[in-house]
Parts: structure tokens; C-alpha cells; sequence
């Protein structure tokens, strides 16, 4: 019984460590990068200065948010020369312990991804007002912290011009969305794709709908979890049936498991992607990727932490628009001539449009 | 005393049981069609609601049926009033309610909700794809269910079905990627389900430690070192290593009985992971019930010192009962990656496994029950999707707890007593 209990006890260990290895590698990562870009020059940090970011539980190799806001801070602490630190989230309990430990090893300014961390850096941000804090994908303006900075999209506004162009796009007159779960960052991409497809319907005199999303109610389609498994595909698969020509899946790799869905179905139907060019990050998507809702989380990230890295950090919320350059449209690569040049100069007019403000675009970070 | 006398009383127990007056079916009945009476009444629908039932590539295509809503969803209501007052009137003479009545009731009341939601919507319910997609989400469960029986019947808990199917799911896409076969990866998965199954057994019959705690620690042990391998091994190598899009089983159309109206498509278009699903469903029932291996398997369960006395190994047998559990789970973890989804990710299982074994103790410990609780459980899930179409003034989050609440409300209402195998859990110590 000893030697059992023994036994359990080292699987228990090595369960535990494996589970810490899977979601926080060492954080080595800094060194290199500084190293290389810091002989080349770049700016100048205050005296100090130490960059740190927390993940969310998608890892920083989730080709998404996570990935890009690492990448934003690489790049500024390269050209900025200094060191950082990164720390993955396991689970949403690791949010609040992760924080404490960035704050522990000295970080002056902590970039929190998702919004799921709000709650734990607006508490950090709050018990350590000398500390520099800026949350991606959440807009924390409202809790008046003067050293937490809000780095939000509207990508509504790009999502708009994605349903413009699939309106004009499918044949079928029908086209669908579905999302992991109904939360403002998810609800957006839907929600301003709806509007996009009434525009069109308005311009054209057309009667293309929309499967998956009710503005009227707010609500939709949805998976349940951020997960590429049975349930999205099935969920993909019920959009599919209602003879969607289009489909928008948002939320992490469930437009993978859509995807699958495209494919089974036999039909010509094409996939939107978001955040990041799938084109780029997944080239399996290319021959049915019609374009991607782009979100520029890393540059958002960069500039904050360059500000932040020369000592002008400010509390002003970010929010990445059409007009600068935070959101926006990918290129139609590989099936650009799916998309007939009027329709395309309509599009672009349309983006001039909004940012010259004939157009609005409803979400709620304009309401 | 002896034998008859024993045999007498059994029957003058047993027939005392009966006589008494059950009322939990039609109170079942009962509060569900006043609940949805309320619903019916305090949200009325205009219009009308679209169901199909086939799809129009069907041998036999079956045209658009369009019934008013709210008139059909009240019609259904009638039924169930009906249906209702027999059961207490039953109840009441001390007589069961025949189960055809339960399924009339359950599908009046689906028929009902479905027209009621699907009244006005711009959206088609197609009742063939409904159900058809309720196969395809019950499959994973379903074998995670079966593996389960076979390890609880032999008298070993099983928590880590997770772990298994989470195992298998990466094999398959790790294997069908570097072979270039999807039947390689199905054969890997299975070895993978039978590996954590070797490690379950391992501390849970060899060293007798607590089952629960050691499924529990199997499952965490998996998760990290699935995610560790996917995040340092399957991220930075994806189209080498983990991209079975182009490898999927595609489903497969069985001749003569895929033409075969409502039904056919249903289930005979379904991918290779779904007929083996048949096969495996009758196969487990008939091993378990009509084989020496099956008797010796449940002996050990139920009673191991009878057992050893009639000279069964019973540590020998749970070990063959949990290893080959843990393949059977293997096929179902396989899903995910060789049909479900084009690549591995991270927690992918998504805590399928513990529904599983929630499948497995509302079908009373019995395989073609806890296949037909898995069934229920994706019906539950594929409604939740077309829910979603509907536009019903239900919030989606609500919709996304429908499984779990119709889980509940069966296993609560309409299953029996359930009893585990009498040594479940319990490591087996020669005296």
C-alpha cells in the first residue's frame, strides 16, 4: 500500500508539472529578441522599464488575440531594448495569481489578454496604482482607473463591409453566422455583419438574409464554448441546411470544425475569418476563405507599450476603428475573382464611408 | 428455512412492491404540459412553422410540411392532456403507463415546442437533420458510455473516460497525419484509449488505489501532456503533423437502407465511426449478457469472492474488461479528430467524457441504455442548434443548458431505480 501510495503520488507530481509545462513554458523568450533589436537602435526606455504580459487560457500559440498581443509587445520591447516577461493563463483561476507574480518579478507596465481577465487586472490595477496596466478585447474605462489602459475594436465596422461583400457575394441570398458564446467581443463581429447584409438589401433593393443572428434580440447562434469539436460542427452544420452560401463563425478554432462542415456539405459555400487573416495563419482555409475581419491587436499593443515604454502612459481607451487602421478588411487572395469589381469599389466606398461618418455603424462601444 | 419457503416470500415481497400506487410518470407528465402550457400562453407565436423531413438528395423526397404554429402547438397540448389523465387513471388502478405512451408523449411535446418555436421564423426545421446531427453528437458519448459500462461492470470505476477520449483524439490526428491515413489514426486512437486505460488499471487493480482519485489524476495528467505536446509538437508543425482535413471520413451512403424514408437517412448516411457505433452497441449488450466472458466480467463486479471461489481471476478479468474499455473509448476520442474537426486542439473533449459517464449511470449500468442516454443528450445539444435559428424569445443561454436539464428531468423522471454493480469501485483483495 505504501509503495501504491508512493506511486500515486509521483503520477499526481508529474500530472501537476505537465499540466504547468502544457500552458507556461519558461519564460525565456525574452532575451534574443531584446538582444537582436536593441544593438539595432529603436527608442528609449524610462529607466526601468520592464513590459510583462499575461495570456488568457488559449495560450500564446493560439494564432489569434494571444499571439498577436505577444507579438506587440516583442516588437516594442525590441525596438524599446528592454526585457519582458510572459506568462500563460491554464485556467481562469491562474488569472489573479499570474497578475501577482508579473507584479512580483518587478513589471512596470502588465498587458492583460481577453476580457475574461478583467476582473483580476482591474483589481491588480486598482491595489497597485504605480503600476502600468493596459487589458486588450475589454473596456474597463468605466471603473476610472488612471493606470489601466482599454484596448478595444470596433470591428463592427469592418464586420459591416464583410456583410456588405457577402450580401453581393452568395448566390443563394442567404447567409449565416454562429458564435462561441454571446459576449460583447463576439456579438460585434455578428451583429455588425447584420448590418452590413440590411445595407446591402437597402442599396440593392435585395432580400438577402441573415441565419444565425436576431438584432433585434441581440442573440443568435451559438456553440456554448470556444471549442472546435461535434457541437460547432453540428451548429455549422444546422446553419448549413438553411442554404447558407456564406458562413462567419467567431470564436477561436470553431471555424475549423465549420469548416469540416463546409466541406461534408459538397456545396460551394464560402468562410469568413476573424481577428487575423486566416489566409496568413491558416492556409488550409485558403481555397474557401472569401476574406477575413481583421483586428490589429498588434500594433494596438505595440504602440501602447511604446508609449507606456517612454513614459506617456495614458488611461485613454483605444479603440481601433476603420479610420485608424485597428480594424479592417483582408485581401480576397485566392478568390478575388469571386468578387466583381463593382461590388469590390462599393466596398471600399463603403469603408470611406464610415470613417467619414455618412454610414454608421451600430455596437456597443458606440452606443 | 428452506428454499420454497424462501421463493414464497420473495413473491409476496415483490408483488406488495407493485401494488403500490406509482404516481411519478404522470406527474412528469403533469408538470411538463403545464409548463408548456404556461409557455404557449404567455408567449404566443403568429405564423407559421416549416418542417421538412428529408433533405431533397433523399431517395424519396418528402415535400415542405407547413402547419400553423401556435393552432399545432395547442393540438399537441390536447394530447398531452390526454395522455396525462391515462396515466393517473392507470396510476390510480395500481397499472403502469405502457412506455409507447411515454414515447407518444415525449414526441407530442417535442412536435408541439418545435412548432410553437418554429412559428414564424424564417428558418425550415428539418426533423431528418435534427435527428440525424443528434447521431453524429451522441457518437463520442456513446462510446465513452459503453467503455464505461464495461469497466463499472467488472467493478472498476472509470473518471478517466476524459482522458481517454482526449488521448485517442490526439493520437488519431497525430498518427492520420504522419501516415496519411485515417485508418492508421483509427487504430492508433484505440491503442492510445487502451494506453490510459493501462495506467487506470495499473494503480487502480495493481496497487488498489482509490479509483476516483486516480481517474481524476489521469485526467489532469492527460490534459497537460496533450496540451504540452500539442502547444511545443502539433502548433509549430500543423500541416505536418496535425491536419486530417483532407483525411476525414466522409459519410458513407449504405445501398437499399439509406432510401428508406425518415429513417434511412437518419441513419444509414452516417460516417464509418457511426456503423461501428451499431455494431459495438449490439456487440458489448451480447458479450456482456450472453457470454461466458460477459458472466465472469459481471460476476466480478457484483461479487468478487464468489468469483475467486469459483475459481474466475478476478483481478485478470477487470484488467481484460478495462483494457479493452479503454479501446472502445479510443474509437470515440478518434471522432473528434478524423470526423468532428480537421486537426487536434488543445481540450478539445471539452468534458465530454464525464457526460459519458453520466450516460452511463442514467442507462442503468446497461449498454444499449446508456447508448440510448447518449442519444437523448445529443438530441438535446442538435435542438439547442436549431433553437438558435428560431428567433424564440428564449435567451441562447438558456438554450445552451438544455441539455443538462433534459438530462436531468429523465433521470429524474422517467428512469427507474438505478443500482451500480455491488463491488463498483471496490479493489479487489484476496483474503
Amino acid at each position: 500500500m505504501k509503495r501504491a501510495t508512493k506511486l500515486a503520488a509521483i503520477a499526481g507530481a508529474a500530472a501537476l508539472l505537465l499540466s504547468a509545462c502544457g500552458q507556461a513554458p519558461p519564460e525565456d523568450g525574452a532575451s534574443p529578441t531584446a538582444n537582436d533589436t536593441a544593438a539595432a537602435g529603436g527608442g528609449t526606455a524610462v529607466e526601468g522599464f520592464k513590459p510583462c504580459i499575461v495570456s488568457d487560457g488559449g495560450g500564446f500559440n493560439d494564432r489569434s488575440f494571444n499571439q498577436s498581443g505577444l507579438e506587440g509587445l516583442q516588437q516594442a520591447a525590441g525596438s524599446l531594448g528592454v526585457d519582458y516577461i510572459q506568462v500563460q493563463s491554464a485556467s481562469d483561476t491562474d488569472f489573479a495569481p499570474n497578475i501577482q507574480n508579473l507584479l512580483d518579478q518587478g513589471c512596470t507596465f502588465i498587458v492583460t489578454i481577453g476580457f475574461q481577465l478583467a476582473d483580476a487586472t482591474e483589481q491588480a490595477a486598482a491595489a497597485n496604482p504605480d503600476v502600468n496596466f493596459a487589458i486588450v478585447d475589454n473596456d474597463s474605462s468605466a471603473k476610472g482607473l488612471d493606470n489601466l489602459k482599454s484596448l478595444v475594436f470596433n470591428t463592427a465596422e469592418a464586420a459591416f463591409m464583410a456583410g456588405y461583400l457577402s450580401a453581393g457575394v452568395s448566390e443563394t441570398g442567404v447567409v449565416g453566422t454562429f458564435g462561441g458564446q454571446n459576449f460583447p467581443t463576439v456579438s460585434i463581429f455578428m451583429d455588425g455583419f447584420a448590418q452590413g447584409v440590411d445595407h446591402y438589401n437597402e442599396v440593392h433593393g435585395t432580400s438577402v438574409r441573415v441565419v444565425g443572428w436576431d438584432r433585434e434580440a441581440q442573440d443568435g447562434s451559438f456553440t456554448g464554448a470556444f471549442q472546435a469539436n461535434e457541437q460547432a460542427r453540428q451548429t455549422a452544420q444546422t446553419i448549413i441546411d438553411q442554404n447558407v452560401d456564406i458562413l462567419l463563425p467567431v470564436g477561436g478554432p470553431i471555424y475549423q470544425s465549420a469548416m469540416a462542415a463546409i466541406n461534408d456539405s459538397g456545396r460551394d459555400i464560402l468562410l469568413l475569418g476573424v481577428d487575423q487573416d486566416f489566409f496568413v495563419t491558416d492556409p488550409t482555409t485558403a481555397p474557401i476563405l472569401l476574406t477575413s475581419i481583421l483586428k490589429d491587436i498588434v500594433v494596438a499593443v505595440n504602440d501602447a507599450t511604446m508609449e507606456a515604454g517612454a513614459g506617456n502612459f495614458s488611461a485613454s481607451t483605444y479603440v481601433g476603428t476603420l479610420e485608424n487602421g485597428g480594424v479592417g478588411l483582408a485581401p480576397f487572395h485566392d478568390l478575388a475573382d469571386r468578387v466583381p469589381a463593382e461590388l469590390s469599389s462599393e466596398v471600399d466606398q463603403l469603408k470611406a464611408d464610415i470613417i467619414a461618418g455618412k454610414i454608421t455603424v451600430e455596437s456597443y462601444l458606440n452606443q | 428455512m428452506t428454499a420454497a419457503v424462501l421463493d414464497q416470500l420473495q413473491e409476496v415481497v415483490e408483488a406488495r412492491v407493485i401494488e403500490r400506487k406509482k404516481f411519478k410518470v404522470p406527474i412528469v407528465f403533469a408538470s411538463t404540459t403545464v409548463l408548456l402550457t404556461l409557455l404557449y400562453g404567455l408567449s404566443a407565436r403568429d405564423g407559421d412553422a416549416q418542417f421538412m423531413l428529408g433533405s431533397s438528395s433523399d431517395f424519396v423526397t418528402i415535400p415542405k410540411v407547413v402547419v400553423p404554429g401556435m393552432t399545432t402547438a395547442w393540438i399537441t397540448i390536447g394530447i398531452m392532456v390526454v395522455l396525462t389523465a391515462l396515466a393517473f387513471v392507470l396510476a390510480n388502478a395500481y397499472k403502469k403507463s405502457p412506455w409507447y405512451a411515454t414515447v407518444l408523449f415525449c414526441v407530442a411535446a417535442m412536435f408541439g415546442f418545435l412548432a410553437w418555436a418554429g412559428a414564424g421564423a424564417p428558418a425550415v426545421v428539418n426533423v431528418v437533420n435534427l435527428i440525424s446531427g443528434a447521431v453524429a453528437l451522441a457518437i463520442p458519448l456513446v462510446y465513452g458510455a459503453l467503455g464505461g459500462v464495461i469497466g463499472e461492470r467488472a467493478g472498476v470505476v472509470n473518471i478517466a473516460i476524459e482522458a481517454q477520449l482526449l488521448m485517442a483524439a490526439f493520437t488519431a490526428a497525430l498518427v492520420a497525419t504522419v501516415t496519411g491515413s485515417a485508418w492508421a489514426g483509427l487504430v492508433a486512437a484505440m491503442v492510445a484509449g487502451f494506453a490510459v486505460a493501462a495506467i487506470l488499471g495499473l494503480f487502480a487493480i495493481k496497487y488498489r488505489v482509490n479509483q476516483v482519485i486516480v481517474g481524476v489524476v489521469t485526467n489532469v495528467l492527460v490534459t497537460g501532456l496533450t496540451t504540452f505536446l500539442f502547444q511545443r509538437l502539433l502548433v509549430p508543425n500543423q500541416l505536418t503533423m496535425n491536419n486530417t482535413e483532407p483525411l476525414r471520413f466522409s459519410s458513407i451512403r449504405i445501398p437499399g437502407l439509406s432510401s428508406i424514408p425518415v429513417i434511412g437517412p437518419i441513419l444509414f448516411n452516417q460516417t464509418i465511426i457511426a456503423y461501428l457505433m451499431y455494431v459495438a452497441i449490439a456487440a458489448v449488450w451480447f458479450a456482456l449478457y450472453r457470454t461466458r466472458w460477459g458472466l465472469r466480467t459481471r460476476a466480478v463486479g457484483e461479487h468478487p469472492q464468489a468469483a475467486d471461489t469459483m475459481g474466475i481471476k478476478v483481478n485478470g478479468t477487470r484488467w481484460r474488461a478495462v483494457l479493452i474499455a479503454g479501446a472502445i473509448v479510443g474509437i470515440g476520442g478518434a471522432y473528434f479528430t478524423l470526423v468532428s474537426n480537421g486537426r487536434f486542439n488543445w481540450e478539445m473533449t471539452a468534458g465530454l467524457g464525464y457526460i459519458s459517464l453520466a450516460a452511463v449511470i442514467f442507462g442503468n449500468w446497461d449498454p444499449v441504455r446508456a447508448a440510448m442516454a447518449g442519444l437523448l443528450f445529443g438530441f438535446a445539444m442538435n435542438l439547442n442548434n436549431i433553437l438558435g435559428l428560431l428567433h424564440t424569445p428564449v435567451p441562447s443561454q438558456f438554450l445552451l443548458m438544455l441539455p443538462y436539464a433534459v438530462t436531468l428531468l429523465a433521470v429524474a423522471g422517467l428512469v427507474g431505480k438505478s443500482r451500480a454493480p455491488a463491488a463498483d469501485g471496490v479493489p479487489y483483495v484476496k483474503e
